[in-house]
């Protein structure tokens, strides 16, 4: 177990000191003043890393924050879209893949995939410009722009604005919490679009392969129901490997929460970055890279690690591989 | 699973959202593009003065937005000398400029801020007169500069304007956006610290409503100046939103995360006026979208030609396929609206057959191209430059003449025109006072340099003789007379072909009620009242 948790954290560095690398060459080149021959590159990233490291990550030229700041904030917020939508993708995807994979080659099958390859094959952006158009074609009142409406002024504690809005319930109640809620609805709706075909898809998979066991068989044959053999059996057996593969996914959720932001302008990391470019504060990228990046990294070292110390048959593979 | 029956109950929750539009002490505008200052005496883009004129400041005088007369603002009256050479105003007492977090007045408003905000423009040893003054404040309000020798204190609450010759564009001038009143206590304060160029960021006014804060997302914030002299706004919290998407302001007129959104795309007027519970407002506008001939070259020197060529343009064509309803006709620069224009301005007449004898009379080189300058920019007011432009190109091919269209950008199309190597220009140019003065001189004047609006590189002798006799005469009706007399001979020598007055469009909910839109300084929300009914 620990020579597993060395390993990972060992790829975990290599793959950090790269990262740090391209954030370095981004803001060398940002700088616009790439180093003479006598200036050490070395000494240059080193100073570099002591002051990301310090979290002295410049100023940005267009607020005048520290670019930490903008960066986290932004980010948070991108991150809450992606887990409001990848929770409402859950509670979609599950059901539906579930009911495809018991049903595998039957009518419901057919028609649930036909659905997610839809889901799968439209591009995000251009579903976001279709849902922007919703108020004006039919008398839908969701909202289409920012974050949550300016007549709230809710004080930065998290950073993430759901919970920031509950945390302000002193000054609205609960209006500026639904607020921030509705503000989610069409961008997430938009983004489990692409996430709900991918979890319908790896659920389908994983009941099917389940289903073809042999204790599904026996359980068959001791006359238990459809629904007894699905709550007893399948799902403790075909949830668990979903999730790392989920993992996978996480960068392309979040590339896509960007571009998606954008169009329903929600201040997060994609309009950070827009604006940050468009007004030629090119340090935000290499503070983008680091930000995001990093926290994939992280994430999926923690996912790992907790597949490992949950489930017994991913520790089996692991002493397999040794 | 647990947490999912609360993420769920959650988003059930959000089914009792209400549109932001319920709320009645809050009012959501959202114009089109950001105010580049907080101070209309160094910005004066029309976002900028919807921004600032009648929400952060008063004036001394204003004028009334139906009978268009002057009423007293600061000032509660003023009174002219026998030779008028000067106007004594007399200021309205305990006026409170705004309490900030930046700024706590300690006295109430007097002659020394009146002083010390219209000598910013006019003094250039003012001390902040160089203060975020990228722009050159000539440029935007010489009529004023030119006409007042010195502005005198004569007590707090009495001050003197002395005038350098008799001039009755005076009070156009004070009631025009630049002539807001500032704070001198609080310039002196930013001087002592050091950082003067906040005065037009941070501002501090007399207006209704305070500046709160603006962030980089486009979103202003203001509130309910409490202390205001005047009647007290409705509203308690003022924002703007800026939204530079059409569509985008549409949909969010629609789902109530605007109140009153700027300048709707014309495509979308024949949707919203079918909409029982959207309202349009449009105020005509001293804007004018014209097609200047450069008089000083070949083929245009000849004004048979200029002649021709405005009648070989479909005029009302070009109007419905770009504007909708967005704008009005015109045969004249301008608009209908001001007291000085001849309603007995001849239409120009849609006659290709015509154009094209005149032409072949003539002896026209009809192998020849002829340049179209226009810029890639679209102006606030006129949101397809291009489209217009082509729309001529095809009505001149339709009588053989052959034209290039050149989009260029802001500082290619200057040098263009500065080299006067330029067939036609399109262009727009927008009135900055009511005073047809404002119009004309630019357009017309040979002191006018072709930046400053004489794009047809126009010098007469008999043009610039009635606009200097106009300004200066105080009997109204020979000034009106003089300015007839101006209008026929330019619409003789059909300088200018005058295509349309844009109008200025804003649309709103029904619940909203008693905003003024001014076409020259702006949108006012003072009297705006907000209803919970949709």
């Amino acid at each position: 177990m620990l020579n597993y948790l060395f390993r990972r954290l060992n790829l975990l560095l290599i793959t950090a000191l790269i990262l740090s690398i391209i954030a370095f060459i981004i803001s060398l080149w940002s700088d616009n003043a790439l180093p003479d021959q006598d200036i050490n590159l070395f000494m240059l990233y080193m100073d570099y890393m002591t002051n990301i490291l310090q979290g002295q990550w410049g100023i940005s030229l267009i607020n005048q924050k520290s670019h930490m700041l903008n960066g986290l904030i932004a980010f948070s917020s991108t991150l809450e879209l992606c887990l409001v939508a990848l929770l409402t993708s859950m509670i979609i995807g599950i059901p539906l893949g579930i009911f495809a994979g018991i049903y595998r080659n039957g009518i419901l099958d057919y028609t649930i995939m036909s659905i997610a390859l839809i889901g799968l094959a439209l591009p995000a952006f251009w579903l976001a410009i279709m849902l922007i158009m919703l108020p004006i074609t039919f008398d839908l009142g969701l909202p289409i722009d920012g974050n949550i409406s300016p007549i709230y002024d809710i004080p930065l504690i998290t950073g993430f604005q759901l919970i920031d809005s509950l945390l302000a319930s002193d000054l609205y109640n609960l209006a500026a919490f639904v607020d921030r809620l509705a503000h989610l609805i069409l961008p997430s709706v938009v983004l489990s679009f692409f996430l709900t075909s991918e979890i319908i898809r790896l659920t389908r998979h994983s009941i099917s392969l389940v289903m073809k066991s042999n204790y599904i068989k026996a359980a068959n044959t001791k006359g238990l129901t459809v629904i007894q053999i699905v709550f007893r059996h399948v799902l403790k057996n075909a949830l668990p490997p979903i999730i790392p593969q989920l993992r996978l996914q996480l960068n392309t959720i979040i590339s896509i929460a960007m571009t998606v932001e954008i169009v329903f302008s929600a201040q997060g990391s994609g309009v950070w970055l827009l604006t940050s470019i468009k007004g030629g504060d090119y340090l935000a990228l290499s503070a983008a890279v680091i930000i995001i990046s990093g926290f994939i990294l992280l994430s999926s070292i923690v996912i790992d690690i907790l597949q490992i110390v949950i489930s017994p048959t991913a520790r089996k593979m692991l002493y397999a591989d040794k | 699973m647990r947490f999912m029956l609360i993420f769920t109950t959650a988003l059930i929750l959000s089914g009792c959202y209400q549109s932001e539009s319920s709320l009645k002490d809050s009012l959501i505008y959202c114009p089109e593009s950001n105010a580049h200052s907080y101070n209309p005496q160094i910005s004066h883009d029309i976002s900028s003065l919807d921004a600032t004129t009648h929400q952060l400041y008063n004036r001394l005088v204003k004028r009334d937005p139906t009978t268009y007369n002057y009423i007293p603002d600061l000032a509660t009256r003023w009174v002219l000398s026998e030779d008028k050479l000067s106007y004594t105003f007399f200021l309205r007492k305990n006026v409170n400029f705004h309490q900030t977090d930046y700024f706590t007045p300690t006295r109430y408003f007097n002659a020394d801020d009146v002083i010390f905000s219209l000598k910013r423009m006019l003094d250039q040893d003012h001390p902040f007169h160089a203060v975020n003054s990228g722009m050159n404040y000539y440029f935007f309000n010489h009529p004023f500069t030119h006409l007042i020798t010195d502005i005198l204190k004569i007590d707090d609450y009495t001050i003197k304007f002395i005038l350098k010759k008799p001039d009755i564009t005076l009070l156009d001038s004070l009631a025009a956006h630049y002539s807001v009143i500032l704070s001198k206590e609080y310039s002196e304060l930013l001087m002592a610290s050091g950082t003067p160029e906040k005065i037009d960021f941070y501002p501090i006014g007399t207006g209704p409503y305070k500046f709160k804060r603006s962030n980089d997302a486009g979103i202003t914030h203001y509130l309910n100046h409490a202390k205001f002299w005047g009647d007290k706004v409705s509203v308690n919290n003022l924002i703007f939103d800026v939204t530079k998407n059409n569509t985008k302001r549409y949909a969010k007129l629609l789902t109530g995360e605007c109140d009153i959104i700027a300048n709707p795309a014309p495509s979308q007027l024949k949707q919203m006026s079918k909409k029982s519970n959207i309202l349009l407002s449009s105020e005509p506008t001293a804007n004018i979208l014209l097609w200047a001939f450069n008089s000083n070259k070949m083929p245009f020197n000849d004004k048979k030609i200029r002649h021709a060529f405005s009648k070989a343009v479909d005029q009302k064509n070009l109007l419905e396929a770009v504007f909708y309803q967005s704008a009005s006709a015109t045969n004249s620069l301008l608009n209908h609206q001001s007291w000085a224009y001849n309603r007995r301005s001849t239409d120009i007449q849609y006659e290709p057959l015509e154009a094209l004898r005149t032409l072949q009379e003539i002896g026209y080189d009809f192998n020849s191209t002829i340049t179209i300058l226009t810029p890639v920019k679209n102006s606030l007011f006129n949101h397809s430059f291009h489209k217009i432009a082509e729309l001529i190109q095809a009505n001149l091919l339709k009588i053989g003449v052959k034209s290039d269209i050149l989009f260029l950008t802001q500082t290619e199309l200057e040098k263009r025109l500065i080299s006067g190597d330029y067939d036609t220009y399109l262009t727009a140019v927008n009135g900055k006072i009511n005073d047809p003065d404002s119009i004309f001189r630019p357009l017309l004047s040979c002191d006018s340099t072709v930046l400053e609006g004489n794009s047809s590189q126009w010098c007469s002798k008999e043009v610039q003789s009635l606009l200097n006799l106009a300004l200066s005469e105080s009997n109204f009706t020979t000034r009106i007379k003089n300015y007839y007399k101006l209008q026929k001979i330019i619409q003789e020598e059909r300088v200018y072909f005058p295509i349309a007055h844009v109008l200025r469009m804003d649309a709103f909910n029904t619940n909203i009620s008693g905003f003024l839109v001014d076409p020259f300084t702006g949108i006012n929300f003072q009297h705006v009242k907000k209803t919970e009914a949709r």
